[in-house]
């Protein structure tokens, strides 16, 4: 592998690729792991994953690839034979100038949220280690409570804050002076998005905090240490020795980030009950939605399910690409 | 870890920390004060801050009927199940590929990205032909399996990071001491890979908890409804939504997450204070 | 390249994972020939809590007096996640219902598609003319019914009539009048600034819906088989004007807040007029959920139309419908007409339900909050039958087009704009 996904020992940019040299696995000297030859092992180990996965998402995926290329509706789910349209679906989702619209602004969209959410994420995690026990137990449990509340509950609650009459928000900014009576948040798509962001940011920071703080119990306490006395100052710890060890861990969350914020739903299509016009408002989960699954044309559905994957296999490539440069070594 | 931090540091973490706990903190606060609150109060011009003049009306309504205690029990069995045996699956998985050349790894890491990738919101009417087929609709186990496969593909790779974490080295001394491969592995590895156990499995049982789509198709009997499908019975179209209901219903649902993260993160902090790797 | 080498490897990989899970898929042939077996268990899917405990144990009680060795068995569902859960349901022999309620506008949805078994022959049986007409309109297809109503839930407009005093304005007869009461209802109470004359948020189309009805106008008009959006017509457009008034000179309901939890604004003495189900009285006399002392001084009419009679008010409900393929289909039936029998439907207006039969309504009582409700029933209307109405509901072109028209948008140019995306939707 590349790089120095693992505890790395010195506060050196980038150790050399050892993966030749056995240490002696005591003084910290390691940068890398090793592998054993190719063993009879893995297979039982793997097993029951992929058994799982087989199971539960093989078919359904199969199914999703061949409904794609069905006209299948609610006529079909009950018994009418599906006809086979080839391409056509695809055709007609990508001739919708519409949607082109819509998926600019859902991927300008998803960058800004999961960049957001990693942010914060990432911050409060570091700041973590820095705070004393009493401040980073109530910082955790409030993280957690927020990531505990049900959906529904939080939704409902950052609606009725961001209320047009009865908003708490507009009750505080009125009385620390500002003109906020009866403001309407929805109403203008940018700071319909804003308050989107707000809640999403929100509702993923807690996992996304807490992932990488259990991550960074792997930095190694020696290895900073010795790096403050070869005289790393703080950012340089950060760069050359924690943010390598946090690496694996964080390109995983991030990805997941953007997976979710691309196809964002509930957030979008809750406020937009609340407000807003829809059609300004609509991403790529609320109008896929729409289109298929709301209006019970599944065939259409599964087609817009492949254009979503195939949407972010592009997006997240560079993402992918650096995560299996990690895996060669 | 703390101690070594420069006093401005310290200060800044903690005011930083306190902001951020108040912000993540508020909507929870408000849903628990609402869940005291008549309705009139909970929704009006002037905000109610505190739930004085309260009760524990909404409280008893979600209570009374008992319905409560069989959805607590079927949330309960599919979440832990479903956090048991996603974490052990996925914790042999990410061992197979951390610690082991095969043919097909890479692949096998690939695919579980591209799974991870797949909008999995049209898929339920698949799934829900699939747990039909094998006599699973209704029943704890099916419900568990489709959990299971999609909380694998993170728990996977985030396991594998952990694992990727702690030097083979360390494997290897004890080996040398007289330790077999598994042995070397339980009492060496094993024990440094508790945070990232604690993390997947807070997940996992996050998403289990409150899972909505797949569960209202798949258990459509009263008895074996899940705790969100529960919750979602106080939304009524034709009477309008008692908002006071609900909020006490959350909050009553939010409570176990807690419990069990209380359980677990004791792993965590473990984790730091013995100061972790001595990679 | 090693990354495409990958991913040609993932692919293999996947495939392999499917190649593990080839299920059967096979949908069955639907067909429920016969009618059934003559003893079995009859399930009913019932949602929400709408049907009072009196007449579910009515109903169990005499299914199974009736049909001796046969049970009935009430599955409780919710209203939220129905349409999932009747799409995978109802498609599988095993697991369908045998009787299920369904939203009347989500009826035509699953009518068109099949799910349901035709009861044109047994509508005789059922109540014939006398069920409540647009619910049966609803739910035909090329001649054929479906599903027959339920339940129907009223709506009608809810005055205070102490504001109504102190304006010096009476109850209005004729729509034009309605909209002159609501404007003067507005100019006498400057205080609060979002007082509403007429309570009317700006994604309230079903409200709305009735101004285009009243003025002659349709949502949408079939022809040929073929469904298109009429919005743009010279009809619906002055309907869609009279809205736009009601909008910017008599309400102060957020221009793109949607009509839930009417009782807030009503209760804040925000609100002279408002129009909502008839249930939102229970809310306001409860201290608990709402303002006894200003529900002292409500009254309610029906909204009243151009020609003085009550103007077409859409109008929300149930309606029951035998799943295609249940096994079950006779015995299905028959508990479908105990359910429409005078005694059960009787249970329902008891609890202020509007009963499936017009000759029924009757049983309301005759205060003003029935004789309301029976004027405003006498004259509803339904959301066109067309196969893809669910789809302009789920893209929310209506709401759009109100909370558009709500913000002063030009009318006809947001109704065109709103017919020419109904138009790619209406027909499946």
């Amino acid at each position: 592998m590349t790089g120095p996904a693992t505890t790395t020992p010195r506060p050196a940019p980038r150790p050399p690729r050892r993966a030749d040299r056995p240490g002696d696995g005591r003084d910290g000297d390691r940068p890398t792991r090793r592998r054993r030859p190719r063993q009879p092992l893995p297979s039982g180990l793997l097993l029951p994953a992929l058994l799982a996965l087989a199971v539960a998402l093989g078919y359904p995926l199969v199914r999703q690839v061949v409904l794609s290329m069905q006209e299948f509706g609610l006529s079909q789910q009950f018994g009418r034979p599906p006809s086979w349209v080839g391409l056509e679906n695809y055709r007609e989702l990508v001739t919708d100038p519409y949607l082109w619209k819509v998926t600019v602004r859902s991927l300008v969209f998803c960058l800004v949220n999961a960049g957001a959410t990693m942010v914060v994420g990432t911050g409060l995690a570091l700041l973590m280690r820095h705070m004393s026990r009493p401040v980073r137990l109530v910082l955790q449990s409030g993280l957690l409570l927020a990531w505990a509340m049900p959906v529904v509950a939080s939704l409902t609650v950052w609606q009725w804050l961001f209320d047009t009459q009865y908003g708490v928000v507009n009750w505080l900014l009125t009385r620390l002076g500002g003109d906020y009576e009866g403001h309407a948040w929805l109403l203008e798509p940018a700071s319909f998005f804003l308050v989107a962001t707000v809640v999403i940011v929100w509702m993923s920071v807690p996992f996304v905090a807490f992932t990488l703080y259990a991550a960074l119990t792997q930095v190694s306490e020696d290895t900073l240490e010795a790096a403050e006395i070869d005289g790393a100052g703080p950012v340089q710890r950060l760069r050359h020795v924690i943010l390598p060890t946090l690496r694996p861990v964080m390109l995983v969350v991030g990805l997941l980030q953007i997976i979710w914020d691309l196809r964002v739903f509930t957030q979008i299509y809750v406020l937009q009950k609340a407000g807003g016009t829809t059609r300004d408002t609509n991403l790529l989960g609320t109008y896929i939605y729409r289109l298929g699954i709301g209006g019970g044309d599944f065939g259409m559905a599964a087609a817009v399910a492949i254009f979503m994957l195939a949407l972010t296999v592009l997006l997240t490539a560079p993402y992918v690409r650096a995560m299996l440069r990690q895996e060669e070594s | 870890m703390a101690r070594r931090a420069p006093r401005s540091l310290r200060v800044t973490a903690n005011v930083v920390g306190l902001l951020a706990a108040l912000v993540a903190v508020f909507p929870v606060y408000w849903m628990v004060n609402s869940a005291f609150l008549p309705r009139n109060k909970i929704r009006a011009p002037e905000p109610t801050w505190l739930p004085f003049g309260g009760d524990l009306d909404n409280f008893r309504t979600v209570l009374g009927g008992g319905t409560f205690w069989d959805a607590l029990a079927t949330s309960l069995m599919v979440t832990l199940s479903t956090v048991v045996v996603a974490v052990l699956f996925a914790f042999a998985a990410a061992v197979a590929v951390s610690r082991f050349r095969f043919r097909g790894r890479t692949s096998f890491i690939l695919a579980l990205l591209v799974i991870q990738m797949i909008p999995v919101e049209g898929l339920f009417i698949s799934q829900y032909k699939m747990l039909e087929s094998a006599d699973l609709l209704n029943t704890v186990g099916g419900l568990t399996l489709v959990y299971v496969a999609t909380v694998l593909p993170f728990t996977v790779w985030t396991l594998r990071g952990f694992v990727d974490g702690v030097p083979y080295e360390l494997e290897e001394a004890a080996m040398i001491d007289g330790c077999s491969r598994t042995q070397a592995f339980l009492r060496v590895t094993f024990p440094l890979l508790a945070p990232g156990l604690v993390a997947t499995g807070v997940f996992g049982f996050i998403q289990a908890w409150n899972e909505f789509t797949l569960a209202v198709v798949v258990m459509t009997r009263e008895d074996r409804r899940t705790l969100p499908l529960w919750l979602s019975s106080f939304t009524e179209v034709n009477r309008g939504t008692d908002w006071g209901a609900i909020m006490a219903g959350s909050t009553l649902i939010a409570i176990p997450v807690v419990l069990f993260f209380l359980a677990v993160q004791g792993r965590m902090v473990a984790g730091l204070t013995s100061g972790a790797v001595k990679g | 390249m090693r990354i495409k080498r990958t991913l040609a490897g993932a692919a293999l990989t996947a495939l392999a994972l499917t190649a593990l899970a080839a299920c059967g898929d096979d949908e069955g042939d639907g067909s429920s020939a016969d009618g059934g077996p003559d003893k079995a268990d009859i399930r009913v899917w019932l949602n929400g809590a709408d049907t009072p405990d009196a007449a579910r144990e009515w109903l169990k009680e005499t299914f199974e007096e009736e049909n001796p060795g046969s049970t009935l068995t009430i599955e409780q569902q919710e209203w939220d996640g129905l349409v999932e859960k009747l799409t995978t349901a109802l498609s599988s022999e095993s697991e369908t219902p045998d009787v299920v309620e369904i939203g009347n506008t989500q009826a035509p949805t699953f009518t068109s598609a099949g799910a349901f078994s035709d009861l044109t022959d047994d509508l005789d049986d059922l109540g014939g003319d006398d069920l409540l007409p647009g619910f049966v309109e609803g739910a035909t297809v090329d001649g054929s019914t479906y599903a027959v109503p339920y339940y129907a839930g009223a709506k009608y407009v809810f005055y205070r009539k102490d504001l109504f005093d102190k304006a010096g304005v009476t109850v209005p007869t004729t729509l034009d009048e309605f909209v002159d009461t609501a404007v003067k209802l507005k100019q006498a109470n400057p205080d609060p600034a979002n007082f509403s004359g007429f309570w009317f948020p700006g994604q309230d189309w079903r409200n709305g819906a009735a101004f285009v009805w009243d003025a002659g106008g349709e949502l949408a008009v079939e022809d040929g088989g073929e469904w298109a959006g009429a919005l743009s017509s010279p009809e619906s457009v002055a309907g869609l004007e009279t809205a736009q008034k009601l909008f910017a000179e008599a309400s102060g309901a957020p221009k793109d807040g949607n009509e839930a939890d009417p009782q807030t604004p009503f209760c804040a003495g925000e609100v002279g007029m408002m129009s909502t189900p008839s249930w939102v009285m229970g809310l306001l006399t409860d201290p608990k959920t709402g303002c006894p002392e200003l529900a002292d001084q409500v009254g309610v009419f029906a909204l009243p139309g151009s020609d003085g009679g009550p103007a077409p008010v859409l109008l929300g409900g149930s309606d029951l419908a035998v799943p295609a393929k249940s096994g079950n289909q006779d015995l299905a039936r028959k508990a479908i007409a105990l359910m429409l029998s005078d005694e059960y439907q009787t249970i329902l207006a008891e609890n202020n339900l509007t009963p499936a039969k017009e000759s029924l309504a009757s049983l309301l009582g005759d205060d003003e909050f029935a004789q309301a409700t029976i004027e405003a029933a006498s004259n509803a209307k339904l959301t066109p039958a067309a196969p893809g109405w669910a789809t302009v509901e789920g893209s929310r072109v209506l709401e759009d087009l109100f909370s558009g028209i709500a913000q002063g948008g030009d009318v006809a140019e947001l109704a065109a704009k709103a017919d020419e995306q109904m138009n790619s939707q209406l027909n499946g």
